[in-house]
């Protein structure tokens, strides 16, 4: 009974924030003076592309990282050291392309390390998730600052918007077909993460190795191996999104929070409101995305640029409030012992 | 994710002995500046420079890690050690440096920056005693800091001149601080108790919230007159926390470090022997239990995160009214170094007490560093980071140890 009590008076509380939200929304509209024709357009459904990718990857990252066991809440500084990393190859090698292995290499070896530090060494994995990210933080501008004399490097090359002919010309949705790889690259990695955890044995393993690892290893199969993987596969992942939105910048800023800015802790937000699932994931990211796509078509209006840049940090608080406690991985953050070491 | 389970490795840092956890924290501290000399020299080969700084094995580096880590803890200091003080080759001259002085500007920086540290890392500390992770001491530190120096600014007229003015403002001020910090914190903590939403994002999204609206209200409404930079009135010169000893120019005083002491004892003292710390030890070691036990885990998660919040917004106010004299933008990263200094400390208050020096020195050698090297002083930060990684991971210096004092059958991990 009591329970039931509980869940009514959680989707009471859930009601009640997002009809604050939806009120929010309403009045922002109202007094900027911004129409629903400026949203939907293809203008603001390609920035929102663009900035979903640091978001979306990094989720799609930590859906398996979580998924198998080990919370990776390091996400900002895979994004951060995938940035940085992707920027210095591109003025290294004058190639986009070998820029964008480059932070992805970066970030996976920073997901080595994070999986070494939390299975082999069984560190707490939030508190070796902030170290990574910590890390990153300074490492990103120190490096920065010893290559090119500035937390912020000089503008390179980046990616440019490939568009599909016929699709591109559509109305409104055609901008889902007039964007740069990164973004291509996400429409893939969302159907084929989707795949992977739903239609295939290694799927299955990351489920378990979360769920009832004990099951797992008694089936034969190595927990910490399925976890190793996890965790790396979330590095490259994560790795792919920071490096997507450098390069679809050409710079690394580095000053104050980086240009990363607190992505990699709202891609965290974004997986659980899309309960572990990469399509709601994606979806989730969307609107994260689309809250930073409005809040920089805001600044130009007449409310306060600082003022603006709170709303998409405001509206992942709230959207943790209504979505609680989700369902974790019942094994999540602990570590497993396999019996016959 | 809030689920209890997963924090029970934590447990084993917070809890382990006494005696461990200082040694995990030394070598991990020792290990952190062997992997910051390494980044240092590879750095050092990235880099163009007319003449080496350096060279070992035949190899040029651009930085030599021997002189950074020198500039860094001895140039904090002052630079105290005689050169001819050398006990290895029998030549036992006075240790001190002649002419150094225990006041110099150096050690005031870090002093300076040690006050406000304690401050921080009891923040993040004592939320972690709780259970709770409050990565917020920096947003928290910022209302504090702005709350304290407009509330400072508006009571200036009204207060009386001289002593009895500094004895009115000071403590108002710290007061307006702590208030508007704790208030700031109790939001993390009411989503956490009763919406289960996870304070290590709300805490992280509301430091990014405090300080795009602290940017706004002093680059706006509340930005000093005919400035042309973020800043709110200067606070009443009877305000400033009086310098003692050290030159005022510092931004030093010890009556803030003393200040600064005693939250930590009290802290020590609300930890340990009353009711409150009880329960909120309690309900970080294990919640259910502490249920049974009639602990009202709800409220103690909303009490630690106003707690730590109002000691992050004390370290706010301490840094308006001893360094600054105004609230302007670009706060040092205090409270991330709080996380730092807390872990270090293993979340005891009579820990953050030593291990905040040690942050100071850093903080103010990394000053020195960017003087009289061309190394970023950003290498402080990574070093942050690293101090933490390897503080999380005991698992690997017990590993260390035991295959280190496997011959001679010592025994490490009890």
């Amino acid at each position: 009974m009591a329970e039931i009590a509980q869940r009514l008076k959680r989707r009471w509380l859930e009601l009640a924030l997002v009809s604050a939200l939806l009120l929010a929304l309403g009045v922002l509209f109202e007094t900027t003076g911004l129409t629903l024709g400026d949203v939907i357009s293809k203008r603001f459904l390609g920035a929102t592309l663009r900035l979903s990718v640091p978001i979306a990857f990094a989720a799609l990252g930590g859906i398996f990282a979580e998924k198998s066991g080990v919370i990776n809440i390091g996400l900002e500084g895979h994004l951060i050291i995938a940035a940085f990393a992707s920027i210095a190859g591109v003025i290294l090698t004058g190639s986009v392309w070998a820029g964008f292995l480059a932070g992805v290499l970066a970030s996976t070896l920073f997901a080595v390390l994070f999986a070494v530090v939390c299975i082999e060494f069984q560190a707490d994995q939030v508190i070796a998730g902030l170290a990574i990210w910590l890390v990153a933080l300074g490492l990103g501008p120190f490096l920065s600052t010893v290559l090119y004399g500035s937390v912020n490097t000089p503008q390179t090359g980046s990616f440019q918007a490939i568009a599909i002919p016929g699709l591109a010309s559509l109305p409104v949705i055609g901008a889902l077909f007039d964007v740069t790889p990164p973004v291509y690259l996400l429409y893939v990695a969302v159907i084929g993460c989707w795949y992977v955890l739903n239609h295939t044995a290694f799927g299955r393993w990351v489920n378990a190795s979360g769920e009832n690892p004990q099951a797992l290893d008694t089936a034969g199969i190595d927990v910490t191996r399925v976890r190793y993987v996890s965790v790396i596969l979330s590095g490259v992942l994560a790795g792919i999104g920071g490096a997507g939105y450098a390069l679809s910048i050409g710079q690394f800023t580095g000053s104050g929070e980086t240009m990363i800015g607190g992505r990699g802790f709202i891609a965290v937000v974004a997986y659980l409101l899309g309960n572990y699932n990469p399509i709601g994931a994606f979806l989730s990211t969307t609107l994260f995305a689309g809250l930073q796509t409005l809040q920089i078509q805001l600044q130009t209006g007449v409310l306060p640029a600082s003022l603006v840049q709170t709303v998409p940090y405001i509206t992942v608080i709230v959207v943790l409030a209504a979505v609680g406690h989700t369902r974790t991985p019942a094994a999540a953050g602990e570590h497993y012992e396999s019996g016959d070491e | 994710m809030t689920d209890s389970r997963w924090r029970a490795l934590l447990q084993r840092i917070v809890y382990a002995s006494t005696f461990e956890r200082v040694v995990i924290s030394l070598a991990a501290l020792l290990l952190s500046i062997l992997v910051g000399g390494v980044l240092i020299l590879v750095s050092g080969r990235l880099t163009t420079c007319p003449t080496a700084a350096a060279t070992y094995l035949g190899v040029g580096f651009c930085y030599d890690p021997i002189t950074v880590f020198d500039r860094l803890f001895f140039g904090a200091l002052g630079d105290p050690m005689n050169p001819l003080f050398r006990p290895f080759a029998g030549e036992f001259a006075p240790p001190f440096r002649a002419g150094w002085s225990p006041f110099n500007s150096e050690m005031a920086v870090t002093l300076r920056e040690t006050a406000v540290l304690i401050f921080t890392g009891l923040s993040v500390a004592v939320a972690f005693r709780a259970d709770v992770f409050n990565i917020g001491t920096q947003g928290q530190l910022v209302v504090g800091a702005i709350t304290s120096a407009v509330s400072l600014t508006a009571l200036g007229p009204v207060a009386p001149s001289g002593i009895a003015g500094s004895l009115l403002l000071i403590p108002a001020g710290l007061l307006a601080g702590a208030i508007a910090g704790g208030l700031y914190g109790a939001i993390p903590g009411a989503l956490k108790a009763y919406a289960d939403a996870n304070e290590v994002i709300t805490t992280i999204m509301l430091n990014f919230v405090a300080a795009k609206v602290a940017l706004f209200l002093v680059s706006g409404p509340l930005q000093r007159a005919d400035s042309q930079i973020a800043q709110t009135e200067p606070i009443p010169a009877a305000a400033s926390i009086p310098s003692v000893l050290f030159d005022a120019r510092t931004g030093f005083s010890l009556v803030a470090l003393a200040v600064a002491v005693c939250t930590a004892l009290a802290c020590y003292y609300l930890l340990n022997h009353t009711t409150l710390g009880y329960e909120l030890r309690t309900s970080g070691l294990q919640a259910a239990a502490a249920r049974y036990a009639g602990v009202k885990t709800d409220r103690t998660i909303v009490g630690s995160l106003v707690l730590s919040g109002a000691l992050g917004g004390l370290g706010g106010a301490i840094y308006v009214m001893m360094i600054v004299g105004d609230f302007q933008t670009g706060v040092p990263s205090y409270g991330f170094d709080g996380i730092t200094v807390a872990i270090l400390a293993g979340s005891n208050p009579l820990g953050v007490l030593l291990a905040a020096p040690l942050f100071g020195i850093i903080q103010s050698g990394s000053i020195v560093i960017d003087t009289t090297t061309n190394v970023p002083p950003q290498l402080v930060d990574v070093l942050r980071g690293l101090i933490v990684l390897f503080v999380a991971m005991p698992e690997f210096f017990r590993q260390f140890g035991r295959r280190f004092f496997e011959d001679d059958g010592g025994e490490i991990d009890g």
